[in-house]
């Protein structure tokens, strides 16, 4: 994990958040509702019931109508990023390597940004941290679990709800996807879903007969690869990718998928623009 | 275990393959991947843990070798245990004397069927063999259904010395013990006879060929006081020698010093037996023998002494004088007579007046009345035998009891109760006893007599000839011969089958030897070695249908442990 590029990059770098409204404590996140901050949001048409010290007089001397200002509120919303612990994203080294640096742009982004970062690790031992933890658990934490992601999060405690979620996983999992997507997505006001995978998971080489292992379950399939083999490979990774892209779409969620071989300023650059804009700032 | 076709398990050779591509596969390098599942086509079914599939190749392949080994199983024909189908051949081998004859030391008949039977027993793949001997009584040598190698060993120690026979009922019992449409190898020594009508799934192979030779082909001995007189014939079979030397060899007897040997040269006619007889002085065993021939065990017999026991005649003295002078005539000039003593159980034969209880009553009472005929007999009775009554006048009382036998009218001359005879004959009005009748009518009773004296009434029989025997009612008797020990059943005078093997048989009445005889091996059919020859006729009757039979019957149980182990092999390797 290049902990240096992942600093030099969070530093221009801001989450999109959603339009959507956040919920948290009080901070210095201007949130999407109407709240009692001094930034101007809004004006709207006087209703009854509003707070009358909010009624813009000089407009009501211009126009003759009662206008209400509508100022943003400002929230400290939740960032909770989950990192899949599975042993298949410790396949190689530049698809675990990639996993951590989402992850840990996330978060610093995230703090950077004044949200409240929390970092799930699903391994085989559930894992949350907070706030500056999250850095020296994105270090020490284990891709070790022995099952997937799907198996993996019934052993987290809940997620909190109103959070913005990024999932940062390969999601090659042999389960319900919109299940998946939906549970992931039950109560955030915004869910991410970063797909980190290997170049040997987008595109296998072929060659010999091999033994092939799965990386969580230890389940092994002898192989000649010959281009058939492949292809089929392909055409069921083609399809698990539309199911992913349609699970996510169901859940209103956002599917970045990433390619480990790429380093992560180019992944910033493109994929995963959806998640980080330019800026710094809210 | 055996196989029925042992090739099969040439199969076995694809196991080596199979364990080199077992080695091969287990040298690949494992590759990681994050989605297995997208390597094949997902199942719904969970995946087991990798516990068992770190043991898969090892489980594949011990199930690949079952399937291997199963494949093998089938194509050898495995058969197990004796539930299993088996092969079974029938083997028959005569059991002729000239069955033993022989050319050069080591190529006798007998030694070419045993070869043969060999050759039989491989080439048909047999795993359990019926060796029947044929002879007069068909024996089983080995069996029923044993294992080849007993059969072989059977045959190794027979030795054939029956007398000549049918085959036939040998050979029809063969085919029910082989089953329906199964051959039969029948090894002889010669063709079947013109005319003879082989069973059409018999397959004759005669091994024999034509040689001379010269053989006893009867012996006597008769034992009178301390002379024994030995009368042989001796029979040249083919242009053959003009002489030949017959040496005598007598053993001392009881009392008798030392032994005496002979040596006869005996001219032999070009057809036909010259007859040798030759007396000797308290001779014990006479042993006869010829030169050795091809056929050396019909100029060897061996004579033991066969004594003449009188039979024991009594008298009582209650029996009138006419009677009695009239038996003694008789008894002076009957041989092989003895006086008894009546009363002490001694005589066989006691001679009393009428309303005795002797075994013979002579005597008339009543109203007496005098037949010169007609006289009617019991023709088949044998006490009747030659019995004639022309010219007789009998002078007879009141009718006796029991079964008549003699009748002049309504008048019984001599009846017959519970083995008693009765002759209602005044001898002093009749002339009876002054006929042939009277030593005649005698002669039978003594004969009778004589015939149903405990043992055997010969002491020396050839080959082929019914034995007779005489039991006592009440005990137990067993014939001890050659071939072993077997009870006799029935009382009186008995005809038992020929003996199947010569030598000495010893009748044993509770474990006791009462008497004993020699059967020799003389039988002048089988020492005519010349229509002997070699031919081998198939069965007419093939064995497509035996062998579809033992297709059919092939075991199947290898075939479903194959499926089974192909199956789970599927099963286990698609898991991964």
């Amino acid at each position: 994990m290049d902990e240096a590029e992942v600093a030099r990059l969070g530093a221009g770098l801001a989450l999109a958040l959603p339009r959507g409204p956040h919920r948290g404590r009080v901070g210095e996140v201007r949130a999407a509702s109407a709240g009692s901050s001094l930034e101007l949001h809004d004006f709207r048409a006087y209703q009854p019931g509003d707070d009358l010290r909010q009624v813009d007089w000089n407009a009501v001397a211009r126009t003759g109508d009662l206008i209400l200002r509508v100022r943003q509120d400002e929230v400290s919303p939740r960032l909770e990023v989950v990192v899949d612990g599975s042993r298949s994203m410790a396949l190689s080294a530049s698809k675990e390597a990639r996993a951590r640096e989402v992850a840990l742009l996330t978060t610093d982004v995230g703090a950077r940004q004044g949200l409240s970062p929390a970092l799930w690790v699903a391994g085989a031992r559930a894992e949350r941290v907070q706030g500056g933890a999250c850095r020296s658990a994105l270090r020490t934490s284990e891709f070790d679990a022995r099952d997937d992601l799907s198996a993996a999060l019934a052993r987290l405690p809940p997620l909190r709800p109103c959070g913005v979620r990024v999932v940062v996983s390969d999601f090659l999992v042999e389960v319900d996807l919109g299940a998946l997507c939906s549970r992931l997505s039950r109560g955030a006001s915004a869910l991410f879903l970063v797909q980190v995978l290997d170049a040997e998971d987008l595109d296998p080489s072929g060659g010999e007969g091999a033994r092939l292992v799965d990386a969580e379950s230890g389940a092994a399939l002898e192989e000649l690869l010959t281009e058939p083999v492949l292809a089929a490979y392909a055409r069921r990774f083609a399809e698990h990718q539309r199911a992913l892209r349609a699970a996510a779409q169901r859940a209103r969620a956002t599917l970045l998928t990433v390619s480990a071989a790429d380093p992560l300023s180019a992944l910033v650059a493109g994929p995963l623009r959806a998640l980080f804009v330019p800026g710094g700032g809210a | 275990m055996n196989f029925g076709a042992p090739w099969g398990l040439l199969a076995l050779g694809a196991l080596a393959p199979l364990v080199a591509a077992y080695f091969l596969r287990r040298r690949q390098k494992p590759v990681m991947v994050s989605a297995l599942f997208l390597w094949r086509t997902p199942r719904p079914r969970a995946e087991a843990g990798p516990r068992w599939e770190r043991f898969t190749r090892e489980v594949s392949l011990l199930l690949e070798v079952l399937a291997v080994v199963a494949a093998a199983l089938f194509l050898s024909d495995v058969r197990w245990g004796e539930a299993a189908r088996r092969r079974h051949v029938v083997l028959v081998v005569d059991g002729s004397l000239s069955m033993s004859a022989r050319g050069a030391p080591a190529d006798s008949v007998m030694e070419r069927v045993r070869r043969e039977a060999a050759k039989r027993v491989d080439s048909e793949s047999a795993t359990h063999v019926t060796l029947l001997a044929s002879g007069a009584s068909p024996r089983v040598l080995a069996g029923p259904e044993v294992e080849a190698s007993r059969a072989l060993s059977a045959l190794e120690s027979f030795q054939p010395l029956g007398a000549d026979h049918d085959v036939l009922p040998t050979l029809r019992w063969a085919q029910e013990l082989a089953g329906p449409g199964a051959p039969v190898h029948f090894l002889t020594d010669a063709p079947p006879v013109e005319g003879f009508s082989v069973p059409a799934t018999v397959r004759w192979t005669a091994l024999g060929g034509p040689r001379d030779n010269v053989a006893l082909i009867s012996a006597q001995r008769r034992d009178e006081g301390d002379t024994a007189t030995v009368t042989l014939r001796v029979a040249r079979f083919g242009p053959g020698p003009s002489t030949v030397d017959l040496r005598l060899r007598a053993a001392p007897g009881p009392g008798a010093r030392e032994g005496t040997e002979r040596v006869e040269h005996v001219a032999l006619p070009e057809e036909g037996a010259t007859t040798v007889r030759l007396t000797f002085q308290g001779a014990g065993d006479v042993e006869a023998a010829l030169p050795d021939d091809a056929l050396p065990e019909d100029g060897h017999v061996l004579l033991p002494p066969s004594p003449v026991s009188p039979v024991a005649v009594g008298m009582a003295p209650e029996l009138g004088a006419a009677e009695r002078a009239a038996l003694e005539r008789f008894l002076a000039a009957s041989p092989e007579v003895a006086r008894g003593s009546m009363g002490l159980g001694v005589a066989e034969v006691d001679v009393g007046p009428r309303g005795t209880n002797a075994k013979v009553t002579v005597g008339a009472g009543g109203k007496l009345r005098t037949f010169v005929g007609p006289f009617f007999t019991e023709k088949g009775d044998a006490l009747l035998d030659d019995v004639q009554l022309a010219g007789v006048r009998w002078t007879a009382g009141d009718n006796p009891p029991g079964r008549p036998l003699i009748a002049a009218g309504d008048a019984v001359l001599v009846s017959e109760e519970e083995g008693r005879l009765h002759l209602n004959l005044d001898v002093a009005r009749s002339n009876v006893q002054r006929t042939t009748a009277w030593p005649v009518l005698w002669s039978n009773v003594l004969r009778e007599a004589r015939r149903r004296r405990e043992g055997f009434p010969r002491h020396q029989l050839a080959l082929g000839e019914p034995l007779p025997v005489v039991t006592n009612p009440g005990e137990r008797y067993a014939l001890r011969g050659p071939l072993g020990t077997k009870p006799v059943f029935g009382a009186g005078p008995l005809t038992l089958p020929a003996p199947a093997a010569p030598g000495r048989y010893v009748l044993e009445r509770d474990g006791e030897a009462v008497d004993s005889t020699e059967v020799l091996a003389l039988d002048a059919r089988e020492s005519d070695l010349r229509g002997r020859g070699s031919v081998d006729l198939a069965a007419k009757e093939t064995r497509a249908s035996s062998e579809a039979a033992a297709g059919s019957g092939r075991a199947r149980w290898p075939l479903w442990l194959l499926l089974a182990a192909l199956l789970a092999d599927f099963y286990v390797t698609r898991r991964t």
